[in-house]
């Protein structure tokens, strides 16, 4: 039978772990090994923004122990990723790079909206389960040691994520800085998430009722895998029996803890924390179950190597999950759907008629979509200036599933739609971005600006646009009995920039036959 | 409403050093026993008296320290340190008179009588044979000694621990010419020493006298008779055999020490230097002698024992060595072949592959355990092996398997623990062994033993990475594995797989798995498991429903498990414990209904293996494990505890119980004052478990072997050319 041997290695906040894979289509995921080393980079990340030299000693000898381990499994290949605790280095670049040079390990860098999304993707890696859960409105909660993440799902669709702040070991970090009384702590939990959760609440959940909470974390989802509880079933809990679980870790002292519910010591404090993180979600969002999958980033990232290398077929719709998460951030900030859909719908078709001429993958596609629904969105700022605010709420808004560079090129897109394009000299200036990143920008801002050109009246109704391209020259058949007058004009300015970028003339016609 | 009583009260405990005395009783019981064969007594004798040391290297010493410490704090049975401390000198004084008058009243007389004569007094000799041993001496004994004399210049020598010595009162030659004699010699009195070698052996044949008689005769009275050679300038006064034992607890404080390695040999070093804490010297030794011993040895009254016979009875282990006595001793028993492995083709890997394979030692042959890893060493396919070392034996085949893995590419972790008592010599040479042959060697961890036997190869097949496992009771040691009664499972169960790979990731630093499947381990998760399972036990029999325990150890004296098992046999859970050594429970506990019986057994193969037998309301579950119910594995060392998963192997498994509980010439029953007797047999059949064992696998291996002969098929030529 064939299969690979792949490893996943995550460098959290506060632990380095390593999973090893057998992949294949037959059996699917199957983990062979899982390794861990507690390392708490966060610790110094958080505090000093950057790491010591002690724990990049420690970091770079583990590393190279999980070499051995993979090599011991005969492993064909490894993704290896960093979150949080290396992301907030303020040297995180020049600490990879030290890092591959003495262990021969390359760390990717996730951003927090990537790493969620893998998280997300582990669980929803467990299937029928998931899908059964998300067709109430559930709360995704992902717990990590700078953040938690909290997402919205309600008939199988995802309707929000957004990320606040501080995870369980910045918590902990930041409750080490304070005096405190031990009975004071469970205010000070409250009062550090209280605030931004009761905004989330007020924002996206409103007056619905929240039925379930998937929760992803490292210390109260072992609990619950365990089933050292009473009440607990693969993972699932009532949130009533679990509110009953925290009230009586309160009375126990951390060695009590630890030797009831067979877990180290030292990690009493951070399941404290994180239990009483989840019962004022639980509390605030009124939730009736609890469900911990029981898996780790490690999870995820094996997934996405799996589905990426079409070793394994996806069970949910991810791309899917992205576009609706754009739609309601279209929707928080009024934007008009129809259009947008309209919109997104021309672009899609310009795309695909497009392939042999942009050259862009699936990927960009997902890219020029995200962009379509958002590029009116800075309207709800300023109607004046739509482009720099569209740019703004993008940046400014998480988007799980793409990174933070796929943020900066949407976000781009949905600026220069209005805003005149500058170029690569220019823009560089301001940016990090690559050439590559560049080149996206302004291929899809082109079809993006000749689609908004059709409808600037907002007058046209999209239903029938015909495409064909002929030689250098795209010809755009327009079938609506409206006037265009406006359209036609922004069209031409608009086609200038698209001939500029691909080298073809599109040319707008008009019929008007089929209406009468 | 009857009062509920408190089972953890003191009374309801016995003291675990009276009770370890009272196993060293039951095995001189064995030595006394007329029923067994005379050099099997010897060899019990010999066994009461090598465990006699450690007990004191190690237990009393931890207790003198205690009270040096003052340190007050009562034990389980409610006694201090220093009350202990006298109740073991009361009763290590009334056993070794037990000891010796077994040797010189029974053993002596029955050797004689058997065509053996221990000359006793080298005064005993004839001329011829004086000549004879005097040689002997000059030749063999003489060059590697090293008498000491002590004088003002020179300081007492160290003594070494457990080292028989002779000592002597010598004086200058000519001290009386100046005819002050009287005077001189009172004055000139001198403490001399030499420690009989202990590379020569111990027992010296001397030529027979007389057709089929064989004569021997102790080393030390050899180089006592020659005393006067090795002090020249010297008359010779009295001469008197000695030995000393000391502090041999090693109590490495285990964070302070950065190399842990050199932190052992540090230690071993320092052992012999260790406080004295017990003399032994012949009866009638002169006073002035012993005198000067005491004072310099700082020695006390009550730790002299004054022996009626030669000093340290091990010898009698190589008196038992002794050829042409054979009828004298039980027939030796060849370890059969296991039946599951020898009945199927293929390698080991195909054959457990097929079905789990219980071992039972030494009836059952270690071979297979040998095998598995001498053949992963060698196979392709074999990515890692993996493997806790405790106690292996000289000349380890499974070492140089795991060094050939190694030399072979494989990835070849070793955890040696260093910290296994009186063993650590030998596990640093082995250590640096693997290390040499590019295993990845891990020392033991900090602050704890690791004591779980645990073999893990991890092979590379067609459907995917396969873990087998070795599991046992006993240590990968193939030589004790001919002596020590223990079980193991072999096994490529996914859930045991997984978890034995968790358990190495955490032996090599890494952190504990989020959950176990079926392993549970020590120090972390076992005593819980132990405590869940008494207590569902308890549970079950208040709801009526089938409740039984039967467990199967060395010993037992923890008192949160004693304390679950009372309050479980109160309940009504009947409870069957065979456990060979130390075991602080009672059997006259109110409450508890007769429903704990303990039993020992104690016969020429040492009863090692850990068995747990669980009723659970008639779904019974059955462990093995390297743990006893003690403390120490529970709680301060790394230990695991396996299910028996196979029904089939279940079935075997609960036979050994099975067996094991109707034996009713072997076992010793506990009484309600603690103490230990056999069983009334009349009316009831003669079984000996352990001879049961030796007889069954026996005739398996015979009707495996017919079945061989019978399967023999000639192949009928069918071509002629």
């Amino acid at each position: 039978m064939a299969y690979k041997t792949f490893a996943a290695i995550d460098v959290g906040s506060y632990e380095l772990a390593m999973k090893i894979f057998e992949i294949s289509a037959k059996n699917g995921m199957k983990e062979v090994d899982h390794i861990r080393h507690k390392i708490e980079l966060g610790t110094d990340s958080y505090l000093t923004g950057k790491l010591s030299n002690d724990r990049i000693d420690e970091l770079c000898r583990m590393l190279r122990e999980f070499t051995q381990i993979m090599d011991s499994y005969k492993v064909e290949s490894y993704r290896a990723y960093g979150t949080s605790a290396i992301r907030e280095t303020e040297n995180a670049m020049i600490l990879l790079d030290q890092i591959r040079t003495r262990t021969g390990i390359d760390i990717g860098l996730l951003s927090n909206s990537e790493q969620r999304f893998l998280d997300y993707k582990s669980v929803a890696s467990k299937g029928q389960s998931f899908a059964d859960i998300i067709e109430q409105p559930t709360a995704f909660i992902d717990i990590g040691g700078g953040s938690i993440q909290i997402s919205l799902f309600d008939k199988d669709s995802l309707v929000t994520t957004q990320n606040i702040r501080p995870g369980v070991l910045r918590m902990r970090e930041e409750l080490g800085k304070l005096s405190y009384r031990s009975y004071q702590l469970e205010e000070l939990v409250e009062e550090m998430i209280g605030g931004s959760l009761q905004s989330f609440k007020e924002l996206f959940v409103g007056d619905s009722k929240i039925q379930n909470i998937i929760l992803v974390d490292d210390y109260v989802s072992n609990i619950l895998q365990k089933s050292v509880l009473k009440n607990v079933d693969k993972g699932h809990m009532k949130t009533k029996d679990f509110l009953r679980f925290v009230s009586g870790l309160k009375q126990k002292k951390p060695q009590e803890i630890a030797e009831e519910l067979g877990i180290p010591q030292e990690n009493t404090s951070l399941l404290y924390l994180s239990a009483l993180m989840i019962q004022h979600m639980i509390e605030l969002l009124g939730a009736q179950m609890l469900w911990a999958p029981g898996v780790s980033l490690c999870d995820g990232i094996a997934y996405e190597y799996a589905e990426k290398s079409k070793l394994l077929r996806a069970t949910h719709n991810f791309e899917q999950d992205i576009v609706a998460c754009a739609r309601e951030i279209n929707k928080r900030y009024c934007g008009n759907d129809k259009r947008a859909r309209a919109r997104e719908k021309v672009a899609l078709r310009l795309f695909d008629n497009m392939k042999k001429i942009h050259g862009q993958s699936k990927r960009e596609r997902l890219l020029l979509q995200i962009a379509a629904i958002l590029c009116d969105c800075g309207k709800y700022i300023s109607l004046n200036n739509v482009g720099e605010c569209s740019y703004s709420i993008v940046m400014a808004t998480e988007m799980i599933g793409l990174s933070h560079l796929e943020r900066e090129i949407v976000a781009n897109i949905v600026k220069y739609v209005t805003v005149p394009f500058e170029y690569y000299d220019t823009l560089r200036k301001a940016t990090t971005m690559d050439r590559e990143s560049y080149l996206k920008i302004a291929k899809l801002t082109a079809i993006i600006r000749l689609v908004s050109s059709l409808d600037i009246s907002h007058k046209a109704e999209y239903d029938d646009v015909k495409l064909v391209i002929k030689d250098d020259v795209m010809m755009i058949t327009l079938e609506t009995p409206a006037d265009l007058t406006l359209e036609l004009g922004m069209f031409e300015r608009n086609a200038v920039f698209f001939e500029e970028v691909y080298n073809i003339k599109p040319v707008i016609k008009q019929k008007k036959s089929s209406v009468f | 409403m009857r009062e509920k009583i408190d089972y953890g009260k003191s009374e309801f405990y016995q003291n675990r050093e009276l009770s370890w005395l009272a196993f060293n009783n039951r095995i001189l019981g064995e030595a006394r026993d007329k029923s067994n064969p005379l050099f099997e007594r010897l060899k019990f004798l010999s066994i009461t008296s090598s465990n006699l040391d450690e007990f004191f290297m190690v237990r009393v010493a931890s207790l003198k320290d205690m009270v040096n410490a003052d340190y007050v704090k009562k034990d389980i049975a409610g006694m201090t340190p220093g009350e202990q401390l006298e109740k073991i000198n009361q009763a290590t004084h009334e056993f070794v008179e037990m000891q010796y008058s077994t040797y010189n009243r029974s053993l002596l007389p029955l050797l004689k009588q058997n065509g053996l004569v221990v000359v006793e007094k080298h005064e005993e000799l004839s001329e011829e044979d004086c000549g004879y041993v005097d040689r002997y001496f000059q030749d063999n004994v003489y060059p590697v000694l090293t008498p000491m004399a002590v004088d003002s210049s020179r300081p007492f020598p160290l003594i070494r621990n457990k080292s028989l010595n002779l000592g002597a009162l010598v004086s200058k030659k000519g001290a009386e010419k100046h005819g002050q004699k009287k005077e001189a010699h009172k004055k000139e009195l001198e403490f001399a020493t030499v420690q009989v070698p202990s590379v020569l052996p111990r027992i010296v044949q001397l030529p027979e006298a007389q057709a089929g008689v064989k004569r021997v005769i102790l080393l030390e009275q050899i180089i006592e008779r020659n005393m006067d050679k090795l002090f020249l300038n010297y008359d010779i006064v009295c001469v008197y055999p000695f030995r000393i034992m000391r502090n041999a607890d090693l109590a490495i404080d285990e964070d302070d020490a950065a190399d842990l390695l050199k932190e052992i040999e540090r230690q071993i070093k320092k052992r012999q230097w260790g406080q004295a804490i017990r003399l032994e010297v012949e009866a009638g030794i002169d006073q002035k002698l012993l005198q000067i011993i005491k004072k310099e040895l700082e020695i006390e009254e009550r730790d002299i024992y004054n022996i009626a016979g030669p000093l340290d009875l091990t010898f009698l282990m190589k008196m038992y060595g002794l050829p042409g006595f054979e009828k004298h001793k039980t027939a030796p028993y060849t370890p059969q072949p296991v039946e599951a492995l020898a009945s199927m083709d293929g390698s080991i890997f195909d054959k457990i592959r097929k079905q789990d394979i219980l071992l039972h030692h030494p009836y059952e042959t270690f071979a297979p355990v040998v095998e598995f890893i001498q053949q992963a060493a060698k196979d392709p396919d074999v990515l890692a092996i993996k493997q806790t070392l405790y106690r292996v034996s000289g000349n380890s085949p499974i070492i140089a398997a795991l060094a050939q893995a190694a030399e072979n590419g494989k990835q070849v972790s070793v955890l040696v623990e260093l910290k296994a008592r009186f063993d650590e010599e030998n596990n640093i040479v082995w250590a640096r062994k693997l290390e040499q042959a590019g295993c990845h060697v891990i020392y033991g961890l900090v602050g704890l033993k690791t004591h779980s036997k645990i073999t893990l190869v991890v092979r590379r097949e067609e459907e995917g990475i396969r873990r087998y496992v070795h599991l046992g009771t006993g240590n990968y040691n193939d030589q004790t594995a001919k002596l020590y009664t223990d079980t193991g499972i072999l096994t490529c169960n996914e859930a045991i797989g997984e978890d034995a790979t968790a358990v190495f990731n955490m032996l090599s630093g890494y952190s504990e798995p989020l959950s176990w499947n079926k392993l549970s381990l020590a120090p972390l998760w076992l005593k819980d498991k132990f405590l869940y399972l008494i207590g569902r036990e308890k549970e079950n029999a208040k709801q009526n429903r089938p409740a039984k325990i039967i467990a199967k150890m060395n010993s037992l004296c923890d008192l949160d498990i004693i304390k679950a098992l009372y309050e479980a046999a109160a309940a009504g859970v009947k409870i069957e414990l065979i456990v060979r050594g130390i075991c602080c429970l009672r059997v006259d506990v109110p409450g508890t209904h007769d429903n704990i019986t303990v039993r020992s057994i104690v016969g020429n193969f040492l009863e090692h293996a850990r068995i747990f037998y669980f009723e659970n309301g008639g779904m019974p579950e059955l462990y093995m494990g390297s743990a006893d119910w003690m403390p120490r594995n529970l709680e301060r060392r790394v230990e695991i505890l396996f299910p028996v998963i196979d029904s089939r192997l279940q079935d075997e498994v609960y036979h050994i119980l099975e067996t094991q509980l109707r034996d009713t010439v072997k076992a010793q029953f506990m009484q309600p004052d603690g103490t230990y007797e056999k069983l009334d047999r009349r009316g009831k059949e003669a079984v000996i478990a352990q001879d049961e064992f030796c007889k069954e696998y026996m005739a398996r291996s015979q009707t495996q072997k017919k079945e061989a002969q019978m399967a023999r098929t000639f192949k009928p030529e069918t071509h002629i050319e």
